[in-house]
């Protein structure tokens, strides 16, 4: 089963991917690691920020790795690099 | 008769002087004098002997300068144009009548006399180093004046009385006097906080008003802390103001960071946000943590109550070449101020008393879509080097090594060419003059172009040109031929690369040397060092900076 959930990409990784927003399908049974990876192969300048990002799935954080997802239709996924301009 | 004793007269003169030059030889000892030698390695010493230098050269003192350059080693006086841009003087009319040094001094005396109707009997003291700080002393009541002032928020129940008091024996150290420190700093001394400490490495430039909005227009070149504290009197001057004009180092951040309750980052660099984490995490004290760049803004408390560090978030820093600086990357100034706002709140509600909501969240701010997001993070890292179970760094370590980039948000100067790939703006306009035909290829990008452009360049953005974009070859291919067609030569055709400060410019000459000889022909490409900025400072004065 697959569904359709929205990526938000901010700062670094919005110039990498060269979008703000897109809905992409995955497997709606999934690993955080297996999400980060179908990302990562639509925008592959994005795997620079593999370590020096926040994930996060409906506003709450994931660690990229074994974490295991139940995506619903519509979920929002970000991708979150940290801005230190002041 | 006359011209003969001249003659021998002249011969005696330079004899004698002879005698006494070789005299002075034999007994020269060389000059050492270690204090001078290390000023002149430092930023400030650099710009002092500059100034001076500039000040000889301008009054043709050639004789002294025989000794002066010499010993600072310097040769470098002759640059005026460099100079008066990192001091942050634009130049005009008036100030070219005399040396830069008159421009400085002009500068202090109307700094010291401004208008603005202080009497500024206390003009902010200026700290050059950390000083053990006297204890706040709290109070227990509030004096009519402050019931008066603070009436408005005194009546809240959230606040009250006690918030009030609470917050006027709390300090909080600024970490970055800019577009976030700024906003801060207002509302913290609107509010009545009772000590502000204030740091900034920089001085106040022209490109910093429109966001950093306790400077102004006659603080150009005078440090930010001080310029900070100089507005913020004005507003509440029961507020203690300490301006700390230094870059936050390994060194001195725990001695610092120890005396103060709460910690603001405010700051415009990767290496200053992991030192400030680690500082605040081995002195225990909150950290209100907030970032802006172009139309986004992030903020979180870190090391509060339990709660992550940003070591917990990203244990290691990003690669230095994915960073974005604000010179670079712009950024629209409420943005930062917004954030800055929102810095002050989290740090009145924990210094009041009432808390705050942020430790496990992050906070983002999206401008350009209006939006506001809440993400909740992780727990603290058990594994984390600083705040996690065991530990690894029990001292401050060397940040700028750990990030490879500096304490700084001044751009990066690259060296991806040989000096024999690169010209100077001074033979890029002699080529121009002596019309040797060549191509100019601008590879900023087009909102950069807008702003400024030289005539007869054609425009193809780096990015692009590192995408291998269809059509941007093609219109290289075709300038390139009408070019050749015009010299009708074999040779390789010269291109030569410009950008706003000659970092992507040499990153461009590398992809057209990769496409010389194949899809666009020979060409031989080099790029313009230093790019438009040096354009501006060396060759066209009229033209503008950005
Ligand atoms: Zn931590």
């Amino acid at each position: 089963m697959s569904c359709e959930v929205l990526v938000l990409y901010f700062a670094k990784s919005a110039e990498l991917a060269d979008v703000r927003s897109e809905r992409i399908c995955v497997a709606q049974q999934t690993t955080s690691q297996q999400l980060w990876q179908e990302i990562v192969s639509r925008h592959p300048r994005l795997a620079a920020l593999r370590d020096h990002v926040i994930l996060a799935v409906c506003q709450e954080y994931v660690s990229i790795g074994d974490q295991l997802l139940l995506l619903q239709p519509g979920d929002e996924v970000a991708i979150i690099p940290p801005i230190s301009g002041g | 008769m006359f011209a003969a004793e001249d003659t021998k007269s002249q011969d005696l003169l330079i004899q004698n002087l002879e005698n006494i030059l070789n005299k002075i030889k034999q007994n020269k000892t060389p000059f050492v004098n270690e204090n001078f030698q290390h000023f002149l390695n430092t930023k400030n010493g650099y710009l002092v002997s500059s100034l001076v230098t500039e000040f000889l050269q301008f009054f043709d003192l050639g004789c002294t300068m025989a000794v002066f350059q010499p010993e600072t080693g310097t040769l470098h006086g002759s640059d005026r144009g460099n100079l008066a841009h990192v001091l942050g003087i634009v130049e005009n009319e008036n100030t070219r009548v005399g040396p830069l040094l008159l421009e400085v001094m002009k500068r202090c005396q109307n700094f010291s006399s401004r208008g603005d109707g202080s009497s500024d009997s206390s003009l902010p003291v200026l700290h050059n180093l950390v000083t053990e700080l006297p204890l706040l002393e709290a109070k227990i009541s509030l004096s009519n004046k402050a019931i008066l002032r603070y009436s408005r928020q005194l009546v809240l129940p959230e606040l009250g009385v006690k918030g009030q008091l609470n917050l006027s024996k709390s300090s909080v150290l600024i970490v970055g006097c800019g577009g976030l420190g700024c906003p801060l700093a207002q509302y913290l001394a609107a509010a009545g906080i009772g000590r502000l400490g204030l740091l900034d490495y920089d001085v106040v430039e022209m490109n910093n008003l429109h966001r950093q909005v306790l400077h102004g227009e006659n603080r150009q070149g005078i440090p930010k802390s001080l310029s900070a504290a100089t507005t913020l009197k004005q507003l509440n001057s029961e507020v203690e103001y300490i301006c700390y004009n230094m870059t936050l180092t390994s060194k001195i951040a725990l001695e610092l960071i120890q005396q103060y309750d709460i910690i603001a980052d405010c700051s415009d660099n990767v290496p200053t946000r992991y030192l400030v984490n680690d500082a605040c995490v081995l002195t225990g004290k909150p950290l209100v943590s907030a970032s802006a760049l172009r139309m986004e803004g992030q903020l979180t408390i870190y090391n509060y109550q339990g709660n992550p560090c940003y070591r917990c978030l990203f244990p290691v820093p990003p690669p230095a070449e994915t960073v974005t600086n604000c010179a670079d990357g712009g950024v629209l100034g409420v943005v930062p101020g917004i954030m800055g706002c929102l810095q002050a709140l989290e740090v009145q509600k924990i210094a009041s008393g009432i808390g705050t909501s942020f430790g496990q969240f992050i906070l983002m701010f999206d401008a350009l879509e209006g939006r506001f997001r809440n993400i909740r993070l992780r727990a603290k890292n058990q594994n984390c080097a600083v705040c996690g179970a065991n530990p690894t760094i029990g001292v401050l370590q060397d940040y700028e090594a750990f990030c490879g980039s500096s304490a700084s948000d001044k751009c990066r100067t690259v060296h991806l060419l040989s000096k024999e790939e690169r010209i100077s703006a001074q033979e890029y306009k002699k080529i121009l003059d002596e019309k040797v035909p060549h191509l100019l290829v601008d590879v900023r990008p087009p909102v950069e172009v807008d702003i400024c452009h030289l005539p007869d360049s054609i425009y193809i953005p780096l990015d692009k040109l590192e995408k291998k974009n269809l059509d941007c070859l093609n219109h290289l291919k075709r300038k390139l031929l009408e070019g050749r067609l015009k010299t009708g030569e074999e040779m390789s055709f010269p291109v030569y690369v410009i950008c706003k400060l000659g970092n992507d410019s040499q990153k461009a000459v590398k992809i057209l040397q990769d496409l010389s000889g194949k899809e666009l022909g020979a060409l031989l490409a080099k790029d313009i060092a230093g790019g438009l900025m040096a354009w501006s400072n060396k060759v066209d004065p009229t033209f503008p900076q950005y």
